[in-house]
């Protein structure tokens, strides 16, 4: 599903924040990313929907090599890997609702399409009831629930989630991290990036730890080994 | 047809919902305008003015009396001639004679000093206008050949050279001078309207990136801000021929009777050539806008 082969990156002047990096994420799989604070976590997330380009190496999504993938392909990646942060990143002055929506919108999907996906994602995440609410008027574990919902509308084979539960407290994490178990277990390839060894500990799902740039181990069932 | 719609209701959201930002930015495009057509008035007012004042300056040129008809006419034919020649109307004796003592009714002690004297001691004249204040000076010294030079008693026109003089060279100057002062607005209203825009798309910058993360096209994301440059400037367009008409109509009235017989009427001007004037201004501050929605776009756009 996805292959990292000898991936490097290197942050202009000269910072190198990737080091010949090399994984395979077999379909299916939940994979924990883990590693202290400038570790190059994010920078691995964003080379996966070509927010950065690798300086080396080469990078394959499904069977699609995106190593050097022109600009115009962009928009088709990122609906096929959902994304989400530590930030949410919702509108506030849009709806749980209209939040949702607007990917597809944007996306340029059909209202009858829209009108039957949203209810559903907003179902899965357990917002049901709150279409109408505002960003606001949620706490953070809810505003990060619609953010899922909105990485789940074109119903990606991938997610990518940077650190969601930064911003969240120890119940609300565990709740976030149950979740994206549940789409994982629907067939939904799962990246979590994280640096809570609690939720990594718990999962006891591959670990792929990073540390300067590199790889120093990767487990299946792992734990978070790094101090 | 519904990705239009959705263009289209991006766009008004955005309006809507940054309705303070969307204002500014109007005014700022009603300003622009402004400065463009204050400048386009000024020059139809100094063109008129110069109108006026070439219309009413004309060398009077007198014939010593007793010329004989043919020499008079060989004059008028040969200044007629003279491509920098408009007019030439022809002044009799008779009728000098007759607009002096019009002139003088009420003052008895002048005619009857024209009593004594007898007979009319008036030449023909011809009055000559050119087509331009500048042209004088060679009609002048056209009329000075040695042929005609006997005939002629006097030219009546000094005290208008100077004037003249002045006047072109003044207004000339004051083309320029709007001249610069329009380029140099341009130049302002185009950093300005830069600005703004990018202030516009910088409040917008988190709906831009969000767009971008869940798959939007570029062309897509960009349209609604396009689309909202084009709306502003037709209603800035709008807004601002308004004025113009309305000013320009209160303006005419008080213009008129300056000028006198010059028939100046700015809404006139503005009127016949709207299309021109008020159409010209729109494609100018629309293509202007997007291409600077496009400019301060790219930086949003990159990831
Ligand atoms: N845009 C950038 N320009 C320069 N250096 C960067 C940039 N983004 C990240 N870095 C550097 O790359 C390293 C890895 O960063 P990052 O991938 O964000 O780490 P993590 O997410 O593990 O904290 C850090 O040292 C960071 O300072
Ligand atoms: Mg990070």
């Amino acid at each position: 599903m996805i292959r990292f082969t000898n991936i490097s990156k290197v942050y202009k002047p000269n910072m190198t924040a990737l080091h010949g990096v090399s994984f395979h994420v077999k379909p299916g799989e939940f994979v924990s990313i883990v590693g202290s604070s400038g570790s190059g976590k994010t920078t691995l997330a964003k080379l996966l929907f070509a927010e950065e380009k690798p300086t080396s190496g080469k990078i394959v999504v499904g069977d699609w090599d995106i190593t050097s993938i022109h600009r115009s392909e962009i928009p088709t990646l990122r609906r096929q890997i959902g994304v989400v942060f530590q930030d949410f990143k919702l509108l506030s002055r849009k709806t749980v609702y209209e939040n949702v929506a607007f990917a597809l919108e944007v996306a340029g999907a059909a209202n009858v399409r829209i009108k039957e996906v949203v209810p559903q994602v907003l179902k899965i995440v357990g917002l049901g009831d709150k279409h109408e609410r505002y960003p606001h008027q949620l706490s953070g574990g809810e505003q990060q629930r619609v953010s899922i919902a909105r990485a789940l509308v074109h119903r990606p084979k991938i997610i990518v989630a940077d650190e969601p539960t930064g911003n969240l407290d120890t119940v609300t994490s565990r709740e976030i991290i149950e979740l994206l178990k549940k789409i994982n277990e629907f067939g939904t390839t799962v990246v979590l990036v994280t640096h809570d060894r609690d939720i990594v500990n718990a999962l006891k799902k591959r670990v792929l730890t990073i540390n300067g740039g590199k790889i120093v181990s990767d487990v299946e069932h792992g734990k978070y080994v790094l101090g | 047809m519904r990705t239009l719609i959705r263009v289209i209701k991006f766009t008004g959201q955005s309006l809507w919902r940054n309705a303070w930002l969307s204002l500014i930015t109007l005014t700022i495009f009603v300003l622009t305008l402004m400065t463009v057509n204050a400048v386009l008035l000024v020059n139809v007012v100094t063109s008129s003015a110069i109108r006026a004042v070439q219309n009413e300056v004309q060398v009077a040129v007198y014939f010593v009396p007793g010329t004989s008809q043919e020499t008079e006419k060989s004059v008028r034919g040969y200044l007629l001639g003279l491509s920098q020649v408009k007019t030439v109307e022809v002044i009799t004796a008779d009728q000098a004679l007759q607009n002096f003592k019009d002139k003088n009714a009420g003052d008895p002690t002048v005619l009857a000093a024209l009593d004594e004297v007898g007979g009319n001691p008036f030449g023909d004249a011809v009055v000559v206008s050119a087509n331009n204040p500048q042209d004088f000076d060679f009609i002048l010294q056209a009329i000075k050949t040695p042929e005609y030079a006997p005939s002629i008693k006097q030219t009546d026109y000094t005290d208008y050279q100077t004037v003249i003089s002045k006047l072109t060279t003044f207004t000339d100057k004051l083309r320029i001078a709007g001249l610069i002062l329009a380029g140099f607005f341009a130049l302002i209203s185009i950093l300005i309207i830069f600005n703004a825009i990018r202030i516009a798309i910088y409040v917008h910058r988190d709906e831009i990136g969000i767009m971008k993360l869940v798959g939007a096209q570029d062309w897509f994301i960009r349209a609604p801000f396009l689309l909202e440059a084009v709306l502003l400037s037709l209603l800035a367009t709008g807004v601002m021929a308004g004025v113009v008409l309305v000013s320009t109509k209160a303006l005419d009235v008080p213009l008129m009777q300056y000028f006198g017989q010059v028939n100046v009427s700015l809404w006139a001007y503005f009127t016949s050539n709207a299309l021109i004037i008020f159409g010209g201004e729109f494609l100018a501050l629309a293509l202007l806008s997007s291409l600077t929605t496009v400019f301060a776009m790219r930086k949003h756009l990159r990831v």
